[in-house]
């Protein structure tokens, strides 16, 4: 069992911004320290100057980091509810004349339970080669994960679950296989799906965007980047364009708060105002 | 004032002994009290109405990042672990579960140790699994309060008896035994 002390994460987080200009001094710091201390289990590092000595010496091996440093989606179609809403409120009644340039952005994509989620969806409802889909991450591996559709085979048994609340048309069986130790989600579904790498401030985002889907990736931040973050989806979001967060996060008074109004309490769908 | 919180956790079994202490205590509780309790990930509402019936002081299901107040109880929310931050804030976290639980209790036990140090009160109820024993170990070695349940009184003993036999506790008390300790804050 590893502990690290406050010392120790600010010496691991100053050597990433100095090598890698990556600041993760906004991260919430219990779950940061909690991935840290995970990553350096599963390398075998011991405490954390195995850490930082992997750090400074492989910077080959950063993209890794990053990869196994972001917490994956827990499981696909989390909290059905939402999906459902997706489904028979807001795509129902959207007109040919709202489809068309329809642009839906998920940033911070880890392990596409998400993206995956959506584009089941929106397959069954037809719209899937309608509208256009951009999915953005921190980390190449997590984009090369995702495109091979692998999944926590652990994850699958919940998904099924939730998928039968969701009351999807068709069967969730048939959108993956099993290899092993890994589902393999059927990647024809993500066949029109474009793929970015993001920093971590969110530069260089899509623009008009219609929808953001962005769940349960700001509990991972402290106050002042949730802030500076939600500022950034604001500015991507086309006018009335609508921001999804987490079941139990909010947008905070504060100067982007004022930009948005809530359209679903219970699911967190935030509007942006005109 | 000796502490700065109380956090409980609990599984099977303690939904009465938790509505017991809450309903005994007064609305100006002199801290805030951190609720950590098993339940089903699929179901987000009515407990916080079950657990809130005859409660003096309120109790909500956080949004993350929410500061903690004295006077208030904070249950952990369906499907998400709840941390306690440095800065005296509530943080949320989907990562896996551990122990097959998410809310964890021993997460939630472990950062509310590192917060709070000496100044926590930790309790571990009824239940089911050994989810919770590790965490109140931690609040005992960062010197603040450790209590469990008389397992003897438990609807169900996995929990109290792991929690024993992890860790040299301050107190093994009955419901009633506790709630005069808290009382007595």
């Amino acid at each position: 069992m590893i502990d690290l002390g406050i010392v120790d994460i600010r010496e691991i987080l100053k050597t990433i911004q100095t090598k890698y200009k990556y600041d993760f001094s906004n991260y919430a710091l219990t779950s940061l320290k909690q991935r840290l201390e995970k990553f350096i289990i599963r390398n075998s590092l011991i405490d954390a100057n195995g850490l930082l000595k992997k750090l400074k010496e492989h910077p080959e091996e950063f993209d890794t980091f990053l990869h196994e440093i972001s917490v994956p989606s827990s499981e696909m179609f989390r909290d059905p509810s939402l999906w459902r809403w997706l489904r028979e409120v807001h795509f129902a009644n959207l007109s040919d004349h709202d489809l068309m340039n329809y642009k839906i952005w998920l940033p911070n994509c880890v392990s596409g339970g998400e993206l995956y989620s959506l584009c089941i969806l929106l397959h069954e409802i037809g719209l899937l080669n309608k509208v256009k889909i951009i999915a953005s991450s921190a980390s190449e591996a997590n984009i090369i994960n995702i495109k091979n559709g692998s999944y926590d085979l652990k994850k699958i048994e919940i998904s099924a679950e939730n998928y039968k609340r969701f009351q999807g048309s068709g069967s969730f069986q048939s959108y993956y296989t099993i290899d092993r130790y890994f589902a393999i989600r059927n990647k024809s579904l993500i066949n029109n799906v474009e793929f970015r790498r993001q920093n971590i401030n969110f530069d260089d985002s899509p623009i008009n965007v219609k929808l953001i889907i962005f769940r349960n990736s700001l509990i991972y931040y402290n106050p002042t980047l949730q802030e500076k973050v939600l500022a950034n989806m604001y500015e991507n979001l086309s006018a009335t364009g609508l921001l999804i967060i987490g079941i139990r996060e909010k947008i905070r008074e504060s100067s982007t708060y004022k930009g948005f109004e809530i359209i679903n309490e219970f699911e967190r769908v935030y509007k942006k105002k005109l | 004032m000796q502490y700065k919180a109380i956090i409980i956790g609990g599984s099977a079994g303690s939904f009465q002994v938790v509505t017991k202490i809450l309903n005994s205590l007064s609305k100006d509780f002199p801290m805030p009290v951190l609720l950590c309790l098993h339940r089903l990930k699929h179901v987000r509402s009515g407990f916080v109405e079950a657990l809130s019936i005859k409660s003096n002081i309120p109790i909500e299901e956080p949004y993350d990042k929410d500061i903690l107040k004295s006077g208030k109880a904070y249950l952990a929310p369906a499907n998400y672990h709840m941390f306690v931050e440095l800065s005296n804030r509530i943080a949320l976290s989907t990562e896996d579960p551990l122990n097959h639980s998410r809310p964890s209790i021993d997460l939630s036990f472990i950062t509310a140790a590192n917060a709070y140090r000496d100044k926590l009160i930790g309790i571990i109820l009824s239940g089911a699994n050994r989810d919770g024993a590790f965490g109140l170990k931690k609040v005992h070695d960062n010197g603040g309060v450790a209590i469990v349940q008389d397992p003897a009184e438990c609807e169900v003993k996995a929990m109290t008896q792991s929690a024993l036999q992890l860790t040299p506790v301050d107190y093994v008390y009955t419901t009633d035994q506790i709630i005069s300790f808290l009382l007595k804050l």
